[in-house]
């Protein structure tokens, strides 16, 4: 894997890790919002 | 062993850059060693800050009367001390160890986003800085229990939305770090190094980090509703406003049950890392333990509620999360078994990480056995909010993660320092240690069983008998870490640590020099996997 691609997947991994955490943030909220 | 060996010392040549003078090199580091240094070091200014907090609480329980301090500061201290140790002490130390060692383990030069990893660990001292200022506030600083349950949190004075802002830095601290420890994982281990052919101390971690990724964000938006309850007019959690008080308790135990297992994984890695070491062996069932640590890592998700068996919930809720809590044995067990096998004909010795990793396995399960009878939903009405639970965590915190901490500690400190610490003085600090923790917690379970409620600063004369033995061991326990100073402030006047450090030592980390040089693997080594060398 050269140097390039190994940036790429990186980043990959990164944004879907974050989107996961932002899902499990926003999720919980709304679904305080929808039981209020 | 030879080309990884090879490769490292030609990452050494390539160093033609040292580490930056001053306090630079620590304010803007990206170096995982550095950060990593810094992490641990914070972690055990927080373990002391904590124990104090703790010293505190154990002199105004040693006697039946109020001694020392007023009712409202004592609770206030045992919701600091539990915040402090959770997120400042042993989360922090986690997360040091993983920064110095996981590179180190899987071949990679550096976390995956070094830039970052600064950011998660100099978001702490703030997120702590601002907490315990709040001990300074009109109102004093928060006094509802760690678990922070409304509507009692919401009376909190100034110190509130303080409190809040440090929970959520801490959040972030802790989500940054797990995105660099999966993204690091995934991405930088070296080309042959298959993710069942990883070390267990990394295995668990990157369960844990998925764990992180999963809750953290969880208490986040909890504890922002929260603070929209107390000041943007929103009734989340407010009865008055047709919010319902319960949905917190079930959103924040969504997180802080596999709060524990982060707390408790990574443990199970470092001590699987030590015992094969000392037992001269293979670590036993290395896919299974895998295997065991992601099937608690997926219960640890369905089982929150056995937190809440007192509030109230159906028949069949009862059931099920009490028939999944204790479906947790049985991974537990896998891994027990598996220490307890991996030890079996081993020729064994009991240098102090052996030690403390030996006394991790018999009190981590008396704590797991306790924890077995708080998930009897029945049995659990009685225990609810007595000291048998109080009893029950610390055996699973202290003996158990604390304790695998200072063994990961005692284990790695040659490779980090380059030089042997005081192995005497290591064992005293064992021997201490492991007497001072059981004179403190024991006794507290039989005070849960004879009814002593938590979080009271006074009570009743026939509890105290055992109060002051529990005191008298707490006020030894904390003594004793003194000796751990010691040991770390001595570790570089000892002799020369070799490469290999222990005989039985096995796995990349092993092949760079003592101390490792402040840049490694900047080639990738061919990896030899650990078991590897006792083929």
């Amino acid at each position: 894997m050269d140097e390039l691609e190994r940036k790429k997947n990186i980043r990959r991994t990164t944004l879907i890790v974050v989107a996961v955490a932002l899902a499990f943030y926003v999720g919980f909220i709304m679904m305080g919002v929808m039981r209020s | 062993m030879t080309t990884a060996v090879a490769d490292a010392h030609a990452a050494e040549d390539h160093d033609d850059h040292g580490a930056p003078a001053g306090i630079k090199r620590w304010l803007f580091s990206t170096n995982h060693k550095d950060i990593g240094t810094m992490y641990l070091i914070f972690s055990l200014v927080m373990f002391f800050t904590g124990g104090a907090m703790a010293m505190v609480i154990r002199s105004e329980l040693a006697v039946p009367g109020l001694q020392f301090v007023h009712p409202e500061f004592f609770n206030s201290m045992t919701t600091m001390h539990a915040l402090i140790m959770v997120f400042g002490a042993v989360m922090p130390a986690f997360v040091g160890l993983a920064n110095w060692m996981i590179p180190l383990m899987i071949g990679a030069p550096d976390m995956a986003l070094p830039r970052m990893n600064n950011w998660s660990f100099w978001i702490l001292p703030v997120a702590f800085g601002i907490l315990l200022s709040t001990l300074l506030m009109p109102g004093g600083g928060p006094a509802g229990g760690w678990t922070m349950y409304p509507p009692l949190i919401l009376q909190t004075g100034d110190a509130f939305p303080f409190l809040i802002f440090s929970v959520h830095l801490m959040g972030i601290s802790s989500i940054m770090g797990s995105i660099n420890v999966i993204v690091t994982i995934i991405n930088m281990r070296a080309p042959d190094m298959t993710l069942l052919k990883m070390p267990m101390f990394v295995w668990t971690w990157l369960i844990t980090a998925y764990l992180l990724i999963a809750v953290m964000p969880v208490l986040a938006g909890a504890v922002t509703m929260l603070l929209t309850d107390q000041f943007f007019g929103t009734s989340f959690f407010l009865a008055a406003g047709g919010g319902d008080p319960v949905m917190f308790q079930h959103i924040f135990w969504f997180f802080g049950h596999p709060e524990v297992y982060i707390m408790i994984l990574p443990a199970f890695g470092v001590v699987s890392e030590i015992i094969p070491t000392f037992s001269r062996k293979p670590l036993f069932g290395h896919d299974s333990m895998v295997y065991a640590a992601s099937c608690i890592a997926f219960l640890s998700f369905i089982v929150w509620a056995h937190h809440m068996f007192t509030v109230g919930m159906p028949l069949t809720g009862q059931l099920f999360f009490m028939f999944a809590t204790m479906l947790i044995a049985v991974p537990t067990g896998v891994k027990i078994f598996n220490w307890v096998a991996t030890m079996w004909r081993g020729s064994m010795t009991f240098e102090t990480p052996m030690l403390f990793s030996l006394a991790f396995v018999f009190l981590f399960t008396i704590g797991g056995f306790s924890g077995l009878m708080l998930a009897i939903q029945p049995a659990d009405v009685q225990y609810h909010d007595t000291y048998f639970v109080v009893a029950h965590f610390h055996y699973v915190l202290v003996p158990g993660s604390v304790f695998a901490i200072m063994a990961g500690a005692y284990y790695w400190l040659p490779k980090w320092t380059g030089h042997m610490y005081n192995e005497k003085l290591g064992k005293l600090h064992f021997w201490a240690s492991t007497i001072f923790v059981n004179i403190t917690f024991f006794p507290q379970h039989f005070l849960g069983l004879a009814g002593m409620p938590r979080r009271i600063p006074d009570y009743s004369v026939q509890f105290a008998d055992f109060n002051l033995i529990s005191s008298v061991g707490a006020i030894g326990f904390g003594l004793s870490q003194l000796l751990f100073v010691l040991v770390i402030l001595t570790a570089w006047k000892g002799a020369k640590a070799t490469d290999r450090v222990w005989e039985g030592s096995h796995g990349l980390e092993w092949t760079v020099p003592s101390p490792a040089p402040w840049h490694t693997f900047t080639t990738p080594p061919k990896a030899r996997i650990a078991g590897e060398s006792f083929e």
